[in-house]
């Protein structure tokens, strides 16, 4: 016994001390370092790690190690931060809540010129700054669009879904298609995240909130009350079904013809083989103006306590080039004017949308970069539009919206 | 003891009623891995696969460097768990046999460490590790279990409490002094616990994703809770690869869990003889 | 002389010695420096502002979400702490049956124990999801319209339970183990005595885990404020917030608003809490927790008297 555990104790000690010299190896090549935090997932992963490998290959004082966080990339990103220890370049999205541990890019996108600035997708540029500088270079985007299902749609006889569209035309084919198949014929999600959710109300003319960041008289307007009382009456009227996900598992399963999503499905649908559509989304027929989605941007950021910040840039710079973007093509929407014409992106009937969402949707500032406390102010409206379209509460939408705009 | 036939009926319906409920979702979870992903979600759903894809494995195996994953988790499952049992028991025995001043309010302190959630301690953690140089490094996993483990420490030291004095005087007599007393009367007969709080640290080893998140960061120093975790992306979770590694990552420790169970039955009076 | 005295002073410390390192090492520092984050606003980034006590004012006085969630723990506790450990026990005392395949079955009930979190709550959030999930197409197939599990408030803290009972075989082994550490002889000579199973249980079984059972008790009372992944994967807090548990609020207020002050003071009032309700069990432990180190020759039980007769016996 005594003898047995005298030798675990030696394997253990001993394995612990080949794990130190195994933890320390490995930084002394001389060349700059960078930490590149992604939040992507397995495949894609390795796929970045090619395009790393590549930049570190050109390179011969810069090394870029990649680090994948996926879901947690948060909580990373967060801990990274709070201990003055960030990844020196990092994928980016949520720049209300990051800004201040990020460093600004303007005075390094002036030294490229005019022409590098002005080849990307002016739209974006918004989404990637904060009070007036910009803290990314963007990478990817997706707007929202309506992705149908064919066969649904040709088992109940029902012409497909249009750029003309308007809500009330969805409801007439959803409404159809419920009764003809028995599947429901639209399907949104139960508790949207609130940012996403704002598109309807832009789209009907009115937002969330104010210039100064009010909600009263914004999220509680005729037009913003509307909206949610349309997507309520669609539940209630049971052609459409509030999901508990984000409503992909619902369209690819085929238990639902229609819904609203960003590109980040069109993957998953492809490798399933599935007969789908993708097109704008409706209108709102009183609003006259074309339907406006959210951005969901990703860009590219540098830590304000960077330490080689000509390396980081010259890293971002590789990342956000012609190269890359075409090299992404697959994983991300390319975000430059040159690549999208090069590849003949507008050609691709289920890229072709997005795009076409995208122009129609400048000039829109999510309320998320105008009110200061968003996280808390989104927590509480998520509240509120669950307590509207759950069905197990289904409360009044003028009651939910006046309570929650005080 | 003898038991009658009709109590071993009961016994056996009562094992298979918890079996199915236990085993389930388990079960469930196994066939879906030899589905497709559109299967999977499919409704309604259906237990068999219409066509087994015995290539997911594969599949989820090499879609990251899980090769090198496995082998930093067992680094950090074995360096942790000889310290941890040792330091741990030695602190219990501490705890558990003398009287000493001060002694109730360090084992409040003791227990008091557990009750500090770890979300907020973890940020000062990284700053603190930081400052040693071990962050990227698989030393903030495993060091600080060499210095015993609260809940450890506790749970040894309720079963050192259940054991008479006679015991200790007994052996004080022979001539023993304090360490011999505690490395040849009392670890043979804290044996079953020994190896039961390996297990248990084994798995929470195992399966601890947030440490590994906090703590390390290129690909090459992952652990397989990480990597698992890591199928979980912010739009989209790549479900069939997530399942399948869960089910490899359940083999190890059944494994060990078996073999281990030999030894927790042998039990107190077994080995005291 | 002396130095002998000095020895026998100083051993129990330094057996104790390395966790008194360790927790100075790595545990105290990051303690106190949350206890001190707890007096400022400490965003993630930029300025520290110190606001004295203005961290646990607001949490009493303006945050209608810390009585919320504090009453949810609670109940969850409540419910789940003694389930988990009527369970936990039932199961021990199964899998201590004499009965052959008894060894499948142990290691059957250990399984969920061993599978990973993340997996274990997206494989639930599929069985309880309400329109497209398997237990409600199983019940549907019996004629029962299913609740909605996960979106009716009324039944989400049950699945939760649900979910999280599937976890009781670490405590399960840990009753196991300490039950196949009664000696036998015990039993035998209680059912030589007439002692049919019921009493064996109550009157060996019962007093002779008691150690574990409070180990168990408390340590589940701690994990159920501490409560944070199961819930996050599974509900998100919801539906209609009926699971936002405090310890998910304190995730919450930390990496998604980033107030890691009033983080960590929600952390602090959960400390105290658990801390009391601690106490409490353990003041009441002297009534009901039974060691045998403790006991004294003068006021020996019947039981123990039996016991150490037999451990006497066998020596």
């Amino acid at each position: 016994m005594k003898r047995k555990v005298a030798v675990m104790c030696v394997l253990a000690l001993s394995a612990t001390m080949a794990l130190s010299a195994y933890g320390c190896g490995g930084s002394d090549s001389g060349k700059t370092q960078i930490r590149f935090a992604t939040w992507d997932v397995a495949e894609n992963v390795d796929f970045q790690q090619e395009l790393v490998d590549k930049f570190n290959e050109e390179h011969d004082d810069i090394e870029v190690t990649l680090e994948a966080y996926g879901d947690e990339f948060d909580t990373k990103i967060s801990s990274g931060m709070g201990s003055g220890d960030a990844p020196d370049v990092m994928y980016m999205w949520n720049y209300p809540s990051y800004y201040e541990g990020l460093e600004p890019l303007d005075d390094y996108i002036a030294e490229e010129g005019d022409e590098y600035k002005a080849d990307f997708y002016e739209t974006l540029w918004d989404y990637n700054s904060m009070d007036g500088a910009t803290y990314g270079i963007p990478i990817g985007f997706t707007t929202h669009c309506l992705f149908y299902n064919r066969d649904i749609f040709d088992e109940a006889g029902v012409e497909y879904p249009t750029e003309d569209w308007t809500w009330e035309d969805l409801q007439a084919a959803a409404q159809e298609i419920n009764e003809a198949t028995g599947t429901a014929g639209f399907a949104f999600m139960m508790e949207p995240d609130p940012y996403d959710f704002e598109m309807y109300l832009w789209s009907n003319g009115t937002a969330y909130c104010d210039e100064e960041g009010t909600l009263d008289g914004s999220l509680n307007s005729d037009e913003s009350k509307e909206v949610f009382q349309m997507f309520q009456d669609m539940e209630e009227d049971g052609y459409a079904v509030a999901t508990e996900g984000d409503g992909t598992d619902e369209f690819r399963a085929g238990n639902a013809a229609m819904y609203i999503y960003g590109s980040w499905s069109i993957d998953t649908l492809n490798e399933d083989g599935m007969n789908y559509g993708v097109t704008t989304i409706p209108a709102f027929s009183d609003a006259g103006q074309d339907s406006v989605s959210i951005l969901s941007s990703s860009g590219l950021s540098m830590a304000a306590d960077c330490e080689n910040k000509e390396a980081a840039w010259e890293f971002i710079k590789y990342w956000t080039s012609t190269e890359c973007n075409i090299e992404r093509i697959g994983t991300e929407l390319p975000v430059l004017n040159s690549v999208v014409d090069s590849e003949g992106i507008m050609e691709q009937e289920e890229y072709a949308p997005f795009y076409t969402m995208l122009e129609q949707s400048a000039g829109h500032t999510p309320a998320s970069f105008i009110i200061e406390d968003w996280s808390q102010v989104s927590e509480n409206l998520s509240l509120s539009f669950e307590q509207i379209f759950n069905p197990s509460s289904l409360m009044d939408v003028d009651e939910v919206l006046d309570g929650a705009a005080q | 003891m003898k038991m009658s036939k009709k109590s071993k009926v009961i016994i056996y319906v009562l094992l298979t009623i918890v079996a199915i409920y236990f085993l389930a979702p388990f079960v469930y979870m196994l066939f879906t891995t030899f589905k497709t992903e559109a299967e999977a979600i499919a409704y309604p759903p259906s237990l068999l696969p219409e066509e087994w894809q015995w290539g997911n494995y594969l599949d989820a195996w090499t879609s990251q460097p899980f090769g090198t994953y496995f082998l930093n988790s067992v680094l950090v499952t074995v360096g942790t768990t000889a310290g941890t049992v040792l330091s741990s028991s030695l602190v219990a025995f501490g705890f558990a046999r003398f009287n000493f001043r001060g002694k109730n309010i360090l084992f409040i302190i003791l227990l008091a460490t557990m009750m500090i959630p770890w979300d907020v301690t973890m940020i000062p953690q990284y700053m603190e590790f930081n400052l040693f140089g071990w962050i990227n490094t698989l030393l903030p996993l495993i060091v600080p279990t060499w210095f015993g483990s609260a809940y450890h420490i506790f749970l040894m030291r309720q079963f050192l409490m259940g054991i008479p004095k006679d015991y200790e005087e007994a052996a004080r007599l022979d001539g023993a002094n304090t360490f011999q007393i505690y490395w040849k009367i009392f670890m043979p007969i804290l044996k079953p616990c020994l190896i039961m709080v390996g297990i248990l640290n084994l798995l929470t080893v195992w399966n601890d994703y947030l440490g590994p998140l906090i703590f390390l960061q290129d690909r090459s120093k992952y652990t397989l809770a990480l990597g698992l975790a890591s199928f979980k992306g912010v739009h989209t979770t790549q479900i069939i690869p997530m399942l399948c590694i869960t089910v490899i990552m359940i083999i190890p420790p059944i494994i060990i869990f078996v073999i281990a169970q030999k030894y927790i039955v042998e039990g107190r009076s077994g080995s005291v003889k | 002389m002396k130095k002998k005295n000095f020895w026998r002073t100083a051993t129990p410390y330094l057996f104790i010695l390395p966790w008194v390192i360790g927790f100075l090492v790595f545990t105290l520092g990051p303690l106190l420096l949350s206890l001190i984050m707890s007096f400022f606003d400490w965003p993630l980034i930029g300025e520290k502002t110190f606001v004295g006590l203005g961290n646990y004012i607001q949490m009493f006085t303006e945050d209608d979400q810390v009585w919320k969630s504090l009453v949810i723990s609670l109940k969850y506790a409540a419910i789940f702490v003694p389930l988990n450990l009527i369970l936990a026990l039932f199961l021990a005392m199964l899998i201590t049956q004499p009965v052959k395949g008894v060894k499948v079955y142990r290691t059957i009930f250990y399984i969920p124990a061993v599978i990973s979190g993340v997996a274990i709550s997206i494989i639930w959030s599929w069985i309880l999801n309400s329109d497209y999930g398997v237990l409600n197409y199983l019940l549907s197939l019996i004629g029962i319209e299913g609740p909605k599990w996960l979106v009716d408030p009324a039944w989400a803290l049950f699945a939760v339970i649900l979910a999280s009972a599937f976890g009781v075989g670490t405590m399960m082994l840990i009753f196991y183990t300490d039950m196949k550490n009664i000696d036998t002889e015990i039993y035998e000579a209680a059912s030589l005595d007439g002692a049919g199973p019921a009493r064996r249980f109550f009157s060996i079984t019962l007093p002779m885990i008691t150690p574990t059972l409070l180990f168990n008790l408390i340590t589940s009372i701690i994990s159920s404020f501490q409560q944070v992944t199961l819930v996050m994967l599974l509900t998100g807090g919801g539906p209609l917030q009926s699971t936002y548990f405090y310890g998910l609020m304190t995730y919450n207020n930390a990496f998604e608003h980033h107030r890691m002050g009033y983080a960590s003071a929600n952390a602090w009032v959960m400390f105290v809490i658990i801390l009391l309700l601690s106490g409490l069990v353990f003041k009441s432990s002297s009534a009901w927790v039974f060691y045998e180190s403790e006991v004294k020759a003068d006021n020996k039980n019947k039981k123990s008297k039996k016991h150490t007769k037999k451990l006497e016996g066998g020596k």
